[in-house]
């Protein structure tokens, strides 16, 4: 188990160094460890269960489990990588270094030998951390404790965050500052909740955490805690309000790596949802129905947006938050249906599974389109595909399965998803049915919007008319194996999809189906037909009539909502910051007893305007104020006004010139007193003030050498002396 | 080994650094050699003596009988001297590169090694008067070295810092009478928590407790090897450690613990922790950011310390030592950038990421840690004074591990705004005068290297220095 997280960690440093002579042996080193991940991971599904206990890392210890679910997603994840790395090959390594991106000059039939001359920049970069997210991404979904997810979750953030980043436009910087922060203040919040939930439960096991938290009685403790691990691990899930990363970074990413965001980046934040919804907050209707109401939110809105939206790789990340709002809502349902919560729970596992391969599709299909055209906004990709069958069908299977289309493994784990709505509705009633409207609608935008694209790219005409070769072989594999599974899936319920959920049933704490399912029965087929139609319908009235205009898509993406804009950027960024600066002035600069000052004066104006005719309370109000005002002011300058004082009295640089001060030294003085004595003696000298002068100078000499000393000693003493003099004060008066 | 060879580790760089000009070393070989001798020795015999010394107290003088000076070995002065032993030498070798072309580096030099004997000696002394003298003579000692530039502003920032920490330990000179004297069985409570209380803030000037802080941005002039092992380690975490030993070894945390004494410094750490880490934020020149940052962590020490209870000394100590290594790195990064290409503005790093490939990395890691992402070492003690926060329960722990919170996340924003500025600096930002940038030399990075290891390894396997520190809190004894 250890291999997984340690492989690619390992091949990451390595590579690195080969990388430097040659970044294609960067490359070759990164695909082959992503494949024997592969193997490991399947290796893995037919070893038994085990557990590893890493003690004393990181204080806490690392505790790393095997089980049903695990196996399933550590093969899923290490799948999708070895995909998308394949994808790589074309995207990255063989893209000219002057473009952005894309390898343009695959268009026009030039050989893709011919290719080899000059890498992506900054590709060593990109594998490093492609490793490195691989490796933590693994340990999330490894974890056994909330702790070391956390760890690793961590991890994985930061190692993503070079990703988003790649292509280094002002657009991704600005895309990567959100998925930044989004991801510190969710690590911070996660951290938060954790620390709550150590304290309260003693163990963050999350075998142990469902009994303690049962046991626990302060459920406000416990609901805060699970507040927190929900904003920190919602917020990588795309869960609304926390969604504003998603439709902002995975258009900028490198198209294998917004496939890996979308498809297991942000499940890595569902696992957290997981824990909190079978574990901690098992058979809990509030939170069920706290999370059944985010879900529904979250699965609406981002199949509205990405109806707007006319941006290929933006259409998609929408299309991902609101298929985790399917998944949560299936989490919801669970909540809310106690122990009768097999159907739930397997749905929202399969739509899991489903909806990773899905993106994997969908984002490698987006990812040919740019690597081809540099272009993702949908008036100017519009026709790329036609006469390009391959595409096309793997697209359309993609766009086809997320839509919940029969005989496609959307469709299955819609239904499941569905008929536990269904159950949940005849025990909860209206609000429920609301839900169920809800989400046959949001399955019927869902295919409105990849009917859109795949109408866009497929059927209508564009300047894309010859017929090139547009991609390598190493990406047509990657795109047939992953795109065959979703039919093999759909067409086979029973002995495919059954199975998976079966075995991961136990992480969700779903209870075994117990009647056997009619996969395609009438009842069944009837909600997908709903959608469908609900589909047709959105398609035809919002997408055709609103949607082009003079044959041109317009930008209907709802800017004005954008949260970020709006709430989250001016809070985080103008008043907080204004806020808080506000406090430290007042903390540090003593501001707090300037303003007190200042509206001591403006009082006291007032009442003496008050008073004003008569004159005499007027002027002592006044006088009032104004001391008062004058006493802020010291206050507010004490820490400074002690040390200016100090330097304008004990150290106070003497400014006057030489013949000024000389005439008022006691020595001069003393030395004039000699000058006259000798005077009167009658010895004279040359000049009349030789002694006064002479001792001056010496006192001078003697000043100028101790200079650096008095300055600074001489308050040290000075200081000393009154605390030794408050001490005996102390000693003799006080004390006796 | 017996107590009497403490005086022997603290005396003999001190001494050492007192010859320099009666040798008359002079060139840059010889103050090389020099140095590093006298420091690799002390290092190592410190090192010999916190493994092998008795723990006996050794008294050396006494003035009169009421003023004893005797020096003592415990759990605390140990760990304290381990991160001082090991840091020193690296520093050193980061110094011998920074001034390589200083003519009046042999007297930087002298104060340095001098500096070292007098921190050993406040990790060493057995009593408070003896750790007020020290205290002292650490003022004395560190005030040649920020003026080391002779600059104007070096000559402004030190004679402030002499003005703090004077004015200061003038008034921890109080209750460090007060408690040689005997006193404080004889007095009521109140009387003794006033004394801690006036203690605390005169020990609080060198830990940068808020209004006190002021010296600690301004020193920042200094050469970045002072301010990073002064600033960050020596001169601020002998504050911090002054005021542990006065709250565990001097007075009762059981007649602390609750009143007044516990809850105005407490309230003055947590404004301490939001303010440096705002100011930092807002704080465009690159050392003064990481000095606010300084200001802003020292709080949490003592925010771990003023819990007091054991599981808060202990994330307190801990983020003690993490922090020391940390920002010294951070300083290091800093100085060596400022020494290569002669920016100090966080505006002027753009793109640097390329052209000091080690030094930014370095620097990276100390941004990680320092916001405490695991698995960096800065996690660990934040998790560990956190959960020391909810274990003692109190509503002024959990205000305190909000403001931790908070502050994580403004550290977050200070550090990676640098760093990302490194790496991906903002279109048109490309600067041309970058080109003639390179990286530092071996002198300077390898000490960042294995400073930026160490992050990872500590942060790793921290479980070992909990462990360690659990025996020492659980063997801390108090003081007569």
């Amino acid at each position: 188990m250890l291999y997984l997280i340690g492989l690619p960690l390992l091949a990451a440093v390595v590579g690195w160094f080969m990388g430097k002579r040659s970044p294609a042996a960067y490359y070759w080193t990164a695909l082959v460890t992503v494949i024997l991940e592969f193997g490991i991971s399947v290796a893995l599904c037919f070893t038994e269960t085990r557990d590893l206990m890493l003690p004393g890392i990181l204080d806490l210890g690392l505790h790393l489990t095997m089980d049903g679910f695990r196996h399933i997603y550590t093969v899923v994840i290490s799948f999708m990588w070895m995909m998308t790395m394949m994808l790589s090959r074309d995207y990255l390594g063989f893209a000219p270094s002057s473009g952005p991106c894309g390898a343009t000059f695959l268009q026009g039939g030039k050989a893709l030998a011919e290719a080899h001359h000059g890498p992506h920049p900054n590709t060593e970069r990109y594998f490093f951390f492609t490793l490195m997210t691989l490796s933590a991404t693994m340990g999330v979904f490894l974890s056994a404790d909330l702790f070391t997810a956390l760890v690793f979750f961590e991890v994985m953030s930061f190692t993503s965050f070079p990703w988003v980043i790649q292509e280094e436009t002002e657009g991704a910087i600005r895309a990567a500052n959100t998925y930044l922060a989004v991801a510190v203040i969710g690590g911070l919040a996660a951290l938060m909740g954790l620390y709550l939930l150590q304290h309260e439960l003693g163990t963050l096991e999350i075998a142990r955490v469902y009994e303690l938290a049962a046991a626990s009685g302060k459920k406000g403790l416990l609901y805060t805690a699970g507040a927190c691990i929900l904003v920190g691990f919602g917020a990588k899930a795309g869960m609304f309000p926390l969604h504003i990363w998603l439709p902002k970074a995975h258009p900028v990413a490198p198209a294998p790596a917004s496939a890996l965001l979308s498809g297991v980046l942000t499940k890595a934040g569902v696992f957290g949802l997981i824990i909190l919804a079978a574990e901690v907050f098992r058979d809990d209707p509030v939170w069920g129905t706290l999370i059944l109401s985010l879900g529904v939110i979250t699965m609406l809105l981002g199949a509205v947006l990405a109806l707007f939206s006319t941006n290929l790789k933006r259409t998609l990340a929408c299309s991902s938050m609101s298929q985790i709002g399917f998944i949560l809502t299936g989490f919801g349902t669970m909540g809310l249906l106690g122990r009768e919560n097999a159907l739930a729970a397997s749905g929202a596992l399969l739509h899991m599974v489903n909806h990773s391969l899905f993106k994997l599709v969908l984002f490698m299909c987006a990812g040919v389109v740019f690597m081809n055209t540099e272009a993702l906004e949908l008036n100017e990709i519009r026709g790329f595909g036609r006469k390009k069958p391959l595409l096309n069908a793997r697209f359309l299977l993609g766009a086809a399965g997320i839509g919940g289309i029969p005989g496609l493994s959307g469709y299955i784990s819609k239904t499941l998803l569905h008929e536990g709505i269904v159950e949940a509705a005849a025990e909860y009633g209206f609000l429920l049915h609301c839900t169920e409207w809800i989400f046959l609608l949001s399955g019927g935008l869902t295919l409105a919007y990849m009917t859109k694209l795949y109408v866009c790219l497929f059927i209508e005409k564009g300047q894309f008319e010859e017929k090139t070769r547009y991609m390598g072989p190493m990406s047509i594999f990657a795109l047939c194996a992953s795109a065959l599974i979703i039919p093999v899936l759909g067409l086979f319920p029973n002995l495919t999809m059954a199975r998976i959920a079966n075995a991961g049933r136990g992480f969700f704490r779903g209870e075994a189906i117990e009647h056997v399912l009619h996969w395609f029965s009438l009842e069944n087929l009837k909600g997908a037909g709903i959608s469908v139609a609900v589909g047709a319908l959105v398609y035809f009235l919002i997408v055709r009539r609103l949607m082009i205009r003079d044959g041109k898509y317009v930008d209907l993406w709802p800017k004005r909502l954008d949260l970020e804009e709006r709430i989250y950027r001016p809070v985080l960024l103008t008043i907080l910051p204004g806020a808080f600066g506000w406090i430290a002035a007042v903390f540090g600069e003593n501001k707090l007893t300037g303003w007190l000052g200042k509206q001591m004066l403006r009082a006291g104006e007032a009442v003496s305007a008050l008073f004003g005719e008569n004159v005499v309370t007027a002027r002592i109000a006044q006088g009032v104020f104004r001391t008062g005002s004058v006493l802020a002011h010291a206050f507010s300058d004490m820490t400074d006004g002690i040390v200016w004082f100090l330097q304008r009295t004990v150290f106070k640089q003497d400014d006057r010139n030489f013949e000024e001060r000389i005439n008022k030294t006691i020595i001069y003085k003393l030395g004039e007193s000699v000058d006259r004595r000798f005077a009167k003696r009658g010895i004279t000298s040359k000049d009349d003030h030789y002694f006064a002068q002479l001792f001056e100078r010496i006192r001078l000499s003697i000043e100028q050498g101790t200079h650096q000393l008095t300055d600074t000693m001489s308050f040290a003493l000075l200081m000393l002396c009154v605390a030794i003099c408050a001490v005996l004060v102390y000693i003799f008066i006080i004390r006796n | 080994m017996s107590a009497k060879w403490l005086i022997a580790a603290i005396l003999f760089p001190i001494v050492m650094g007192a010859m320099v000009p009666v040798f008359g070393i002079k060139t840059r070989k010889a103050v090389r050699l020099y140095t590093g001798a006298v420091t690799i020795l002390t290092s190592v015999f410190t090192w010999v003596l916190i493994l092998t010394a008795s723990g006996e107290a050794c008294t050396l003088i006494e003035f009169t009988h009421v003023f004893v000076f005797q020096l003592q070995f415990d759990g605390l002065g140990r760990f304290f001297a381990g991160i001082v032993a090991t840091l020193w030498p690296l520093t050193v070798l980061y110094a011998f590169e920074y001034l390589k072309d200083d003519p009046r580096q042999h007297a930087f030099f002298a104060f340095f090694t001098i500096s070292f004997g007098v921190t050993l000696g406040i990790t060493m002394s057995g009593d408070i008067f003896t750790l007020y003298c020290f205290y002292e003579l650490l003022t004395l000692s560190t005030a040649p070295l920020i003026m080391h530039t002779d600059t104007k502003a070096a000559g402004r920032a030190a004679r402030t810092y002499f003005l703090f920490s004077i004015g200061g330990a003038a008034v921890a000179l109080l209750p460090v009478l007060y408690l040689t004297t005997g006193a404080d069985a004889r007095y009521s409570d109140t009387v003794n928590r006033v004394f801690y209380v006036l203690g605390f803030f005169g020990f609080g000037v060198k830990a940068a407790v808020c209004p006190l802080h002021r010296w600690l941005p301004k020193a920042s002039v200094a050469p970045t090897p002072v301010t990073a092992l002064l600033h960050a380690v020596a001169v601020v975490k002998s504050g911090v450690f002054a005021i542990i030993r006065l709250t565990w070894c001097s007075f009762d945390p059981e007649l602390i613990a609750g009143t007044f004494a516990q809850l105005i410094p407490l309230c003055f750490i947590f404004a301490t922790i939001l303010y440096g880490s705002i100011k930092s934020v807002r704080e465009p020149h690159w050392k003064r950011r990481l000095a606010y940052s300084t200001v802003s962590n020292l709080s949490y020490i003592l925010f771990g310390v003023l819990l007091l209870t054991p599981a808060g000394l202990r994330g307190g100590l801990l983020h003690m030592a993490f922090h020391a290594e940390i920002k010294i790195l951070a300083f290091f990064a800093a100085g060596a950038v400022m020494y290569v290409s002669g920016r100090e503005y966080i505006s002027e790093l753009s793109g640097l990421g390329k052209r000091m490939p080690v030094t930014c990395a370095c620097f990276t890691c100390a941004a990680l840690a320092l916001t405490g992402i695991p698995p960096f070492a800065g996690f660990i003690s934040k998790w560990n004074l956190l959960t020391a926060a909810a274990d003692a329960g109190t509503a002024l722990a959990y205000i305190g591990a909000g403001a931790i919170l908070t502050s994580a996340l403004l550290t977050a924003i200070y550090m990676f705004t640098t760093v990302r500025r490194m790496y991906f600096p903002e279109q048109g930002a490309e600067d041309t005068a970058l080109s003639e940038v390179h990286e530092a030399g071996w002198m300077m990075w390898v000490p960042m290297a294995i400073l930026a290891v160490s992050t990872l390894v500590t942060g790793l396997f921290g479980g070992k220095i909990i462990d360690a520190l659990d025996g020492i809190i659980s063997g801390l004894s108090r003081w007569m």
